[in-house]
């Protein structure tokens, strides 16, 4: 007999998103997005280390519209994979299972997450000055 | 033939066997999340103090005892969670062990490397004026 | 009792389907193609559409799409009703399970408007226009709406499920406390339906290796079940990256299970059991 000719029934393709899964799912590409960012903070670190003029030159770039954009994106990454990370760990403990609980805490970790994010901006611009 | 169609459902099923191991890897997860839950709230804190700051007040901050140990502490655990959670999602779409194996080592090595470099520039930092 | 909905939770769309093409990373012969379309017979009122994914072996063709116009005030209320109507009156080549037709025997499980609910306990009036019914996910199909599970009874019968005990049977019964046999509440009443398997991302990218929430559900059941005296083993037999670690707490699985039990939450009590015999 020859492989498996049958079709395979389709999932990523016809499978409803929910909040189980959408956030699921961003929560690894947060994941992700924070490991590249963790790049941006060893080269600061050696910056900072290397000199006044290598600092001034990553700091240039953290504030060209590059860095602002890619910055935006790390920090409501961080804030997102921070408190779905929280809904993780109480999993983990046995809390929090019932479907009721799983919804409001996915909704709870999104506005969380826009809150910190926009209220870490507004901190962050206001001691800049 | 298939090789597929020769072996029991079962056989196929079981496989190799259970490994009879990945709860060390599940729990050194969780043990670096816990940990990187006040780490990383402090460091985000502390940058949005920073952000307005100059290169020699940053230094300042970065070269002050309690900074440097917890910015190594930092360091080491992210990283150590960083690479077993790329190993994770790569082991969940890279299902051919000549691609993955290679892939789960170079993402190992990285994340060792910029830890150690990480390191380095802090002690560096702390330790020459 | 009125039952108002045939859902856990109250629906809202946001997206129906994920921002990918229909027929995204699909093999050339499991691509869908469109097909035919059977109208409602002309007097009919209350009429509602229905798109049904099709496979004929025998054709050699791919799959299909056919739609159908039904009349539903000549139907039944539920979801399996209409797919017998169709196959009564319409097209008698129309393959699906079923048997109760009371949400009890697992068998008509399927795909219906992008999540996997028994067709028997979903009402008609609870689906979207026009209503779609796929196949179980990522799974071999044998003919129409019936899904292989070969491999998913496999992967059930490698985790042993039944009363392992060293100490010779007792006379009568072996005693079990109400508090003993409560632990097994929530986990005995699983029909073996394989919504929740078949709905989780992770079954679908390993479902090879990764056992899935049905199976590791009932190898909850059997691990805390105090008459069981086998459970370091059946632990050992499930400490494996791939047969247990490759769930994420994702909860597809908790999220769409017709008879309200609780995968995810076995699984995690699965995954601290590993830790306490560590520690």
């Amino acid at each position: 007999m020859e492989r498996d000719t049958r079709p395979l029934s389709p999932s990523l393709q016809i499978y409803r998103p929910q909040l189980t899964s959408v956030l699921s799912f961003g929560h690894r590409i947060t994941g992700i997005a924070l490991s590249v960012g963790t790049v941006g903070l060893v080269v600061w670190l050696i910056a900072a280390a290397a000199g006044p003029h290598a600092y001034s030159t990553v700091q240039a770039f953290m504030r060209s519209w590059l860095g602002f954009v890619l910055l935006f994106g790390w920090s409501f990454s961080f804030f997102f994979h921070l408190c779905n990370g929280i809904r993780h760990l109480a999993w983990d403990a046995g809390y929090g299972f019932e479907l009721r609980t799983i919804y409001a805490s996915g909704w709870a970790v999104v506005a969380a997450s826009a809150f910190l994010t926009a209220a870490a901006w507004v901190a962050g611009l206001f001691a800049v000055g | 033939m298939s090789k597929h169609r020769m072996r029991t459902p079962l056989s196929r099923a079981r496989g190799l066997g259970s490994a009879k191991h990945g709860v060390d890897h599940w729990w050194i997860q969780r043990a670096t999340a816990v940990a990187l839950v006040p780490l990383t709230v402090w460091f985000v804190a502390s940058l949005i103090v920073i952000a307005g700051s100059d290169y020699n007040a940053v230094m300042i901050w970065l070269r002050s005892p309690l900074v440097t140990i917890s910015m190594a502490l930092l360091l080491v655990a992210l990283f150590y969670h960083m690479a077993l959670g790329l190993q994770v999602v790569a082991e969940d779409y890279i299902h051919s062990d000549r691609v993955k194996i290679p892939i789960v080592l170079a993402m190992r090595f990285t994340c060792f490397a910029l830890a150690a470099a990480g390191v380095y520039a802090i002690f560096r930092i702390a330790f020459v004026k | 009792m009125l039952v108002r909905s045939s859902d856990q939770l109250p629906r809202t769309t946001v997206l129906k389907r994920f921002p990918v093409p229909r027929n995204f990373e699909v093999s050339p012969e499991s691509r869908i193609e469109a097909g035919d379309t059977w109208h409602a017979p002309a007097d009919a009122t209350r009429v509602k559409r229905f798109e049904i994914y099709r496979y004929d072996p025998d054709s050699g063709r791919n799959p299909r799409i056919d739609t159908f116009e039904i009349d539903l005030n000549t139907c039944g209320p539920m979801v399996l009703d209409v797919l017998i109507k169709i196959k009564n009156e319409i097209d008698p080549t129309l393959t699906f399970r079923r048997s109760c037709r009371e949400g009890v025997c697992g068998s008509c499980s399927m795909n219906i408007d992008g999540t996997n609910w028994l067709a028997c306990t979903r009402f008609v009036s609870d689906t979207a226009e026009p209503a779609t019914i796929y196949p179980l996910n990522r799974l071999r199909v044998i003919k129409d709406l019936v899904p292989d599970l070969t491999h998913l009874l496999a992967q059930y019968e490698l985790i042993e499920p039944w009363l392992q005990s060293a100490t010779p049977a007792p006379e009568k019964e072996r005693i079990q406390s109400p508090d003993d046999r409560g632990k097994v509440d929530g986990l005995y009443e699983c029909i073996l339906c394989f919504c929740c398997t078949s709905g989780c991302p992770s079954h679908w990218w390993n479902g090879d290796r990764f056992l899935g929430p049905a199976v590791l559900l009932q190898a909850y059941r059997w691990l805390i079940d105090s008459r069981d005296e086998a459970a370091g083993d059946r632990l050992d037999n499930l400490e494996d990256p791939f047969r247990l670690y490759r769930c994420h707490t994702i909860l597809n699985c908790t999220r769409t299970c017709p008879k309200g039990l609780n995968p995810g939450k076995a699984i995690a009590s699965i995954k601290r059991m590993m830790v306490e015999r560590r520690s």
